[in-house]
């Protein structure tokens, strides 16, 4: 397997004030191509920056990101906006639809900013996240599980190298969380790379892989479906 | 999809600031597009009436001042009078092609339906002469003649606000004799529509004025000539001569610093309305710095983003334009009797001039406006890192 991911020495320092706030310290991770990997620890610890310095969407302080064989850390914005459409696809918490577009338009809208035309996936990805009959509803009329699906649909359509999902189930009930952790693992089977950052342990450990992020430095790895394999220790 | 679509999207979001920010616009589009029509038809329509009165130089009594002498085109009396041998004298100068006297006097008449005591003016002519400096005059019935008695010819104006007909006759003049309503004049569309006009020896005898006369209007044959005609007219003890172009610079010079408020309050309109803008999108700018950045996440770029933004504006703009161009055409008849009463001298016709071109202009303005008030908000939210917009970009 080849690495489609590989963060090196990364280091976050934001600035508050006078306050120095260090989100992340040292911090090296690798996810292999196919993989799904999870991310959890308590809030605070450094799993949503970590998450954007390797979503490029923040730079770090310090370290190196090879995303997909290239180095994205010293990219200027707009070859930054090129990776991001291409490879990436973001899910959030709040899952941030855009109200007066359809469950349809909101997945079609990446299109309208990487210039795709092709409109004919949007079907096939309606039906990959089951919201099928749902496409003409508005975000309004959809349950929240409905309305991460729709985001994941939004995140499929320029169909990234990578999924990366901040705390996805942080709005759902734990029905919903688990139906939407299945669509993870579905996606994954298909071959789809993911890395989700949660404080979930039961939803972390469907992952292939949990690494435990604690103040801002990975605390461990575990392979939660290798019974026998347990702390293999920091990477 | 594009992004008209998801502009228009976007601010259904919130239906009611939008529809108040276009509200705004379309009002101060209305305000300047009625305040250029109003300006541009009162040029033309002052410019029509001057044409409407005939004569190219007025002689007036010495020491009558321009302003009077322009007030009199519109019917207003002066009580100073030159003698009708002055006529002669101004006929004798070359370059004179007709020389029309006239007689002016104004007399109240109580009006039974209101109460009132309205002011009617008369003018004493000589039909020949009036013809020849107003050929475009048509009448029901007949003119009269010059040497007929207790005859008159009457507006068509005046004739439908007193139910007068053509033959009627109707006690006239100090001491209530029978004039007989010879003609009524086919509507001219200028002052001449609410006058009463008598042969002028009539005229001088009602009003106790054997052998006065109020004005000459003179056509001068060539145009060239107006002013040296108008340096000879002078030479006449009696006469000062007015030129039209004298009234018209003595108009504009009394409607000028009227106007010239109006553009200012214009102007101060367009100023708050741009900021008025240029605060509500910063706002909504400010309030979506998170969409931003899902946005961004999502593949857009700063350009994008302020790509959407711009189309925001633009529609706001353009459609508060179409909507204030259409209130402006709407209420114009309102906006019109509002200025009319502001200025010191008003032509009698309308004076709004919708032009194709003044529509286009002001669509033009309001999308103008929209770049103007759109290029900084748009600036400012492509300019914000996809993390500052995350974080909500203040903090």
């Amino acid at each position: 397997m080849t690495a489609i991911l590989e963060a090196s020495g990364l280091t976050k320092i934001y600035r508050r004030g006078r306050e120095e706030i260090r989100a992340l310290k040292e911090v090296d991770f690798t996810v292999e191509e196919g993989e799904f990997v999870s991310i959890i620890g308590p809030s605070g610890s450094g799993k949503t920056a970590l998450l954007n310095v390797i979503g490029c969407l923040d730079t770090p302080s310090k370290g190196r990101v090879i995303l997909d064989g290239t180095e994205t850390t010293k990219m200027k914005e707009r070859d930054l906006v090129r990776l991001r459409r291409e490879k990436i696809g973001f899910v959030f918490q709040q899952f941030y639809l855009i109200p007066t577009l359809t469950a349809r338009e909101n997945i079609e809208l990446p299109l309208l900013f990487s210039r795709k035309g092709e409109r004919g996936r949007i079907e096939e990805i309606l039906d990959m996240v089951g919201l099928s009959d749902r496409g003409d509803h508005l975000p309004g009329q959809l349950s929240g599980g409905e309305m991460q699906r729709v985001a994941i649909g939004r995140a499929l359509i320029n169909d990234p190298k990578i999924i990366l999902a901040d705390e996805p189930t942080g709005n759902l009930d734990s029905a919903t969380s688990r139906m939407i952790f299945e669509l993870f693992r579905d996606l994954n089977r298909n071959g789809l790379t993911l890395v989700i950052v949660t404080h979930n342990l039961d939803l972390a450990r469907q992952a292939e892989k949990m690494y435990t992020l604690r103040d801002g430095q990975m605390a461990g790895c575990e392979r939660p479906d290798l019974p026998g394999n347990g702390r293999d220790g920091r990477r | 999809m594009n992004f008209i679509t998801l502009a228009v999207k976007n601010l259904m979001r919130r239906k009611g600031r939008t529809g108040l920010t276009i509200l705004g616009v379309a009002i101060a589009i209305s305000v300047l597009f009625s305040l250029i029509a109003l300006n541009t038809g009162y040029e033309i329509e002052l410019n029509r009436e001057m044409d409407s009165f005939g004569a190219h130089i007025l002689a007036v009594p010495k020491g009558c001042p321009y302003e009077a002498a322009s007030l009199m085109i519109h019917g207003g009396v002066i009580p100073k009078y030159l003698n009708i041998s002055d006529l002669e004298a101004v006929r004798s100068i070359d370059g004179v092609e007709v020389a029309s006297p006239l007689l002016m006097y104004q007399f109240y008449k109580r009006d039974e339906a209101t109460g009132q005591n309205n002011p009617h003016i008369v003018y004493g002519i000589k039909i020949d002469d009036m013809r020849e400096i107003k050929p475009w005059w048509r009448v029901e019935g007949r003119f009269f003649e010059d040497d007929e008695k207790k005859v008159k010819v009457v507006g068509r104006e005046l004739a439908e606000k007193e139910n007068l007909t053509v033959g009627q006759v109707m006690p006239f003049g100090p001491h209530r004799e029978d004039f007989t309503v010879v003609g009524i004049l086919e509507r001219t569309g200028d002052q001449d529509d609410l006058l009463h006009f008598l042969p002028l020896e009539e005229a001088q005898r009602l009003s106790n004025k054997e052998g006065k006369i109020t004005t000459i209007s003179v056509k001068v044959g060539d145009l060239g000539r107006v002013g040296a005609v108008a340096v000879e007219m002078e030479k006449i003890p009696d006469i000062q001569a007015v030129t039209m172009t004298q009234i018209m610079g003595t108009i504009t010079n009394l409607t000028g610093s009227a106007r010239s408020l109006l553009m200012t309050v214009i102007s101060i309109a367009m100023v708050i309305s741009a900021f008025g803008i240029l605060n509500t999108l910063l706002m909504s700018v400010n309030e979506r710095t998170r969409e931003f950045g899902m946005l961004k996440a999502i593949g857009a770029s700063g350009l994008d983003i302020g790509k959407m933004i711009m189309a925001e504006t633009l529609i706001i703009t353009a459609l508060g334009g179409l909507l204030g161009t259409v209130m402006a055409v709407a209420g114009s008849t309102i906006i019109e009797g509002f200025v009319k009463g502001m200025l010191p001298y008003a032509p009698l016709g309308s004076f709004i001039h919708i032009t194709p071109e003044l529509v286009a202009f002001s669509l033009l303005f309001s999308v103008g406006l929209g770049i103007v008030c759109g290029i900084y908000p748009a600036f400012k939210s492509s300019q914000l890192t996809p993390m500052e917009a995350i974080r909500g970009g203040l903090e």
